[in-house]
């Protein structure tokens, strides 16, 4: 009894390794790639460092490549999350809590569209979306990126389940036994209250812009004006490696270690938040089980 | 006194009396007006980004090209195209593949994890949810230098199964498996730490309860922990289901950088997009769009409705 | 300072047939602290709600003053209200929190200052002003609620369980500490509570509702000696009224095998037939001469300054179910007996009360 609870152990370190690995060997292999030529990579081992010198080389190269490309495109994968996010997030407060805390007809109708709609991938609307934003002439600019990342259903039901979950009726009845109306019980109660709320749309909000490909796919023509994701494609179709005897336009060619460094420079902002936001994500994706 | 009263407003009383028809305290007169305020702004948007796309699409698809009513005919065309109905095989192939992961190792992964010390499990956990941040292109690019045996740091891998070169590992057969590698490998992670979130809301006093009871670990996770976040599970199934049927960068990508070796029509979002941006036929590919706009809409239907996982009262 | 007044106030929730709270009447003078008491759902809550603006009036009118308040917003009615749970607004510290209704009614800088800290000084709060709700106990908080209402110095106190989140011994003192804060401030007060007790102890007047419908109002004293029903004869006094099935025959009354006298003046009024009999614990005392009640006593709670018996009519001793009418008996501390002793119990005289046995109200003696 006692050895076989001890085999179970170790089955299951040995199970816990093995996914361990998975998970993470090729973190540190691009993390090492960085500091190869593209000749090592597959000359040396895999698991080789190279040096800082090739790692300065390939940082150079890919920030100089077509003159500064790669610095535009993160310049504007930022615009466009920051400004997704920042109107996602000045919509989805007070229709959050409006949703939750006052009574207008048609309440549930909204809340039910706006589940089906979070829970509904967005790609599938992309074609439709991008030739409404060609009726009005906005394609090709930051808006058509930004603005359907404004809409962001999900950050909406997460204020919902926030100010019914953890905001008491009592203190929004005390507020206006205090003198408030309802403006007032929104802005001096349940706003300096919303801040954690805030954070939480925020981190979905932008994990899901950085990350988006297809809609600036379609809707950004112009090279200058691609997010960094898609930037990666334009870097990998210029890749030496992947597209041999033909270097296409005669553009500069990247190398396979620059492409490595792209990616980690294209993740890092997303890298960075999900370092710390373990317990956000739980939270938010848990939400709605808070009342059961 | 301090605060004024307000001399009564004839009408006021009768407006309260319209205005008052709710059980939670809400109160009287100008709540309901400022339900809509608060609501608007998300409102315009849902309407312009969320509601006029949908109509729009379902308008195109039931319309020719130049103008006038082509009932079935974008549908009907689109899915007799030759491409079509391996893009939708592609995607189903994908979808069984990952889904069945999730259920299986997402699970055995989260309730292991949930036995071992707290410290333990965080560093763990921690390695696994990391890869989440190279979603996307990021991901894939990864993953072009994981299959390349001359890279590889899975060389001895892909060697013993007869693949030297990237071009036998990226078989057309072998797409679904790598797709849903890649899924696994940045997806899996954060559904693990959710899942360990999940099993972190069950009582202590449960657990303890079914000990005394003479449950060991096995029967405990089997019996009590499995049945308690189930519903978390289906979540978590229909989510990468709707999600998963609109596989776009990852087939786009990988036939990028493969010069070709991956159909530009693999899965049904590049089809469509194909059709539209190639064939320049906006209709058709809008049938596309709505047959995938109705796939999401049963799943998420049957999400909200079914599971009662989500609240709306 | 003004008076309260309900006139026929109604509350019907939407999608329900029973009103909530049914026509209530109900008068408080000024400067009164009139207690509302019930059991839980009885309408209670409801009705300060209604006097707050925080639930709407269906029908009838509630007058601050000459002033119906109907349809007024609740910052319009120059009341305060303490929460039961309080209600502070977590994000700030104790002094904003008092002073967020002056501010509200945009009072200067100065003069908010000055009345909290007068009203934290009443309240020893004064070291904690710059504490956030979460840093404080229970009986902080409340005093902070506490606070809240009295430095805007209203026409009106609303008090919706202030007490009930408090541990006992906290709950007793901070019972007289209302009751004498509200007194030396003369406001006029509503107060809600389940607790009969508390009830009893604060309100110059009571009023008990059951099911949305008042029972009766009256000073404590008086709903104890003299209640209109068998409701407020129960739900008043601890432990309650023992109430029992009886009739009333030629001689007397008739309760289980036992015939217990009736005084004159009853038996002209209540006539022959079935009643219910109430007899407070303190109504009976053991018998000497075994002549009375017989019953087997169950268990004996020590109290140190009076104890009780609960004992089993002997009629009944043959069926040992939980629900056998049990009845309780006060007696002095020095009595011995122990569980399973068989006792004769006496009603002393002018002590029994008795109700109709359908609807409850009491049959008046004189």
């Amino acid at each position: 009894m006692k050895l076989s609870h001890f085999t179970w152990r170790i089955v299951g370190l040995i199970v816990l390794l093995g996914f361990t690995a998975f998970f993470f060997v090729p973190v540190i292999w691009v993390l090492l790639a960085t500091t190869k030529t593209d000749v090592q990579l597959t000359s040396s081992g895999p698991f080789s460092l190279g040096t800082l010198s090739h790692f300065v080389h390939a940082w150079k190269a890919l920030f100089g490549f077509q003159s500064d490309a790669m610095v535009g495109w993160l310049e504007n994968s930022a615009i466009y999350s920051f400004g997704g996010v920042a109107i996602a997030i000045i919509a989805a407060i007070p229709a959050g809590y409006g949703l939750a805390l006052t009574q207008f007809i048609g309440r549930r109708t909204l809340l039910a569209i706006t589940l089906v709609t979070m829970i509904m991938p967005a790609t599938a609307l992309v074609l439709p979306l991008f030739l409404e934003m060609n009726s009005v002439n906005l394609t090709d600019t930051p808006w058509a990126v930004i603005l359907p990342f404004s809409f962001f259903p999900f950050g909406v039901y997460l204020c919902y389940i926030f100010f019914s979950s953890t905001i008491p009726k009592d203190l929004l009845s005390a507020a206006r036994v205090d003198g408030c109306n309802e403006w007032g019980v929104f802005r001096y109660v349940a706003l300096p209250l919303a801040r954690p709320v805030v954070a939480l749309v925020a981190f979905f909000a932008f994990v899901a812009d950085w990350n988006n490909y297809y809609l600036p796919f379609v809707m950004i023509a112009s090279n200058s004006k691609l997010p960094v994701q898609v930037g990666l494609e334009y870097l990998i179709s210029s890749t030496e490696a992947f597209n041999p005897g033909n270097p296409g336009t005669g553009a500069q060619l990247v190398q396979r270690p620059e492409l490595a460094l792209a990616i980690l420079v294209a993740i890092a902002p997303v890298a960075i938040v999900f370092m710390f936001a373990q317990r956000t994500l739980v939270k938010g994706m848990l939400a709605g089980a808070t009342k059961e | 006194m301090t605060v004024p009263p307000v001399a009564a407003i004839p009408g006021e009383r009768s407006r309260a009396r319209r205005g008052g028809r709710s059980e939670d305290g809400a109160p009287i007169g100008s709540s309901r007006l400022s339900g809509y305020v608060f609501v608007s702004l998300y409102v315009v948007l849902l309407a312009l980004f969320g509601i006029a796309p949908t109509a729009y699409a379902i308008y195109l698809s039931l319309t020719k090209v130049g103008g006038g009513i082509a009932w079935g005919s974008n549908f009907t065309r689109a899915f007799q195209d030759f491409r079509f109905l391996p893009a939708f095989e592609h995607v189903a192939e994908y979808l069984a593949i990952w889904l069945i992961a999730e259920a299986t190792l997402i699970l055995v992964l989260a309730l292991m994890l949930h036995s071992l010390a707290r410290r333990t499990s965080a560093a763990f956990r921690f390695l696994f949810y990391m890869p989440g941040a190279l979603a996307g292109a990021a991901s894939v690019l990864v993953w072009l230098f994981m299959l390349d045996p001359t890279l590889s740091p899975w060389h001895f891998l892909l060697s013993i199964l007869g693949y030297a070169q990237i071009d036998l590992v990226l078989q057309p057969s072998h797409l679904p498996l790598i797709f849903a590698i890649m899924a696994f490998w940045t997806g899996a992670g954060g559904w693990i730490v959710v899942m360990y979130g999940a099993l972190n809301n069950i009582p202590d006093e449960l657990l303890e309860a079914a000990k005394l009871d003479g449950a060991n670990a096995f029967q405990s996770a089997l019996r009590i922990k499995l049945p308690l976040i189930k519903k978390w599970v289906v979540y978590m199934l229909i989510l990468s289901f709707a999600g998963g049927t609109q596989l776009f960068v990852e087939p786009q990508l990988v036939g990028q950088a493969t010069a070709g070796l991956v159909s530009n029509t693999w899965s049904p979002n590049q089809l469509a997009y194909y059709i539209a941006f190639i064939n320049d036929n906006f209709n058709e590919a809008a049938a596309i769009s709505v047959t995938l706009l109705v796939l999401g809409l049963v799943g998420a239907t049957l999400l909200v409705w079914r599971t009662k996982l989500f609240e709306i009262n | 300072m003004a008076t309260v007044t309900f006139k026929e106030a109604s509350r019907i929730y939407p999608k329900t047939e029973r009103k909530a709270v049914d026509r209530l009447n109900l008068e408080i003078g000024d400067g009164e602290f009139v207690v509302l008491v019930g059991p839980s759902g009885c309408g209670k809550t409801t009705s300060l709600r209604m006097l707050a603006g925080l639930e709407p009036v269906d029908e009838g009118g509630i007058f601050i003053g000459d002033q119906n308040v109907v349809g007024l917003p609740p910052r319009s009615r120059d009341i305060a209200m303490v929460f039961q749970n309080y209600a502070l607004y977590p994000h700030m510290n104790v002094a904003e929190n008092m002073g967020f209704a002056l501010k509200m009614a945009k009072l200067e800088k100065s003069e908010i200052v000055t009345r909290v800290r007068e009203a934290a000084k009443i309240l020893d709060l004064e070291e904690y002003l710059e504490r956030k709700p979460g840093q404080l106990s229970g009986g902080q908080r409340q005093r902070v609620a506490m606070g809240r209402a009295i430095v805007r110095k209203p026409q009106v106190f609303l008090m919706d369980e202030p007490l009930s989140n408090l541990d006992a011994k906290l709950r007793v003192s901070t019972r007289t500490q209302i009751a004498e804060l509200q007194s030396r401030l003369g406001v006029t007060t509503l107060y809600v509570t389940h607790d009969q007790v508390e009830a009893m102890t604060m309100g110059d007047r009571v009023a008990v509702i059951k099911d949305g419908v008042l029972q009766q109002v009256d000073v404590p004293r008086a709903l104890y000696d003299a209640p209109i029903n068998s409701f407020v004869a129960g739900f008043i006094g601890s432990p309650a009224m023992n109430l029992l099935d009886a009739t009333i025959v030629e001689s007397g009354v008739q309760i289980g095998r036992t015939l217990v006298s009736l005084p004159q003046s009853f038996h002209q009024i209540a006539g022959i037939g079935p009643v219910t009999v109430g007899l407070r614990p303190e109504a009976l005392e053991l018998a000497s001469d075994g002549n009375g009640i017989s019953a087997i006593v169950k268990l004996v709670e020590e109290l140190g300054s009076e104890a009780y018996i609960y004992a089993q009519l002997d009629d009944l001793a043959g069926e040992t179910t939980v629900t056998t009418p049990e009845i309780v008996v006060r007696v002095a501390p020095t009595v011995v007996v122990k569980s399973g002793d068989r006792i004769t119990l006496r009603v002393k005289d002018d002590s029994m009360l008795l109700f109709d046995a359908e609807s409850g109200v009491r049959i008046k003696g004189r």
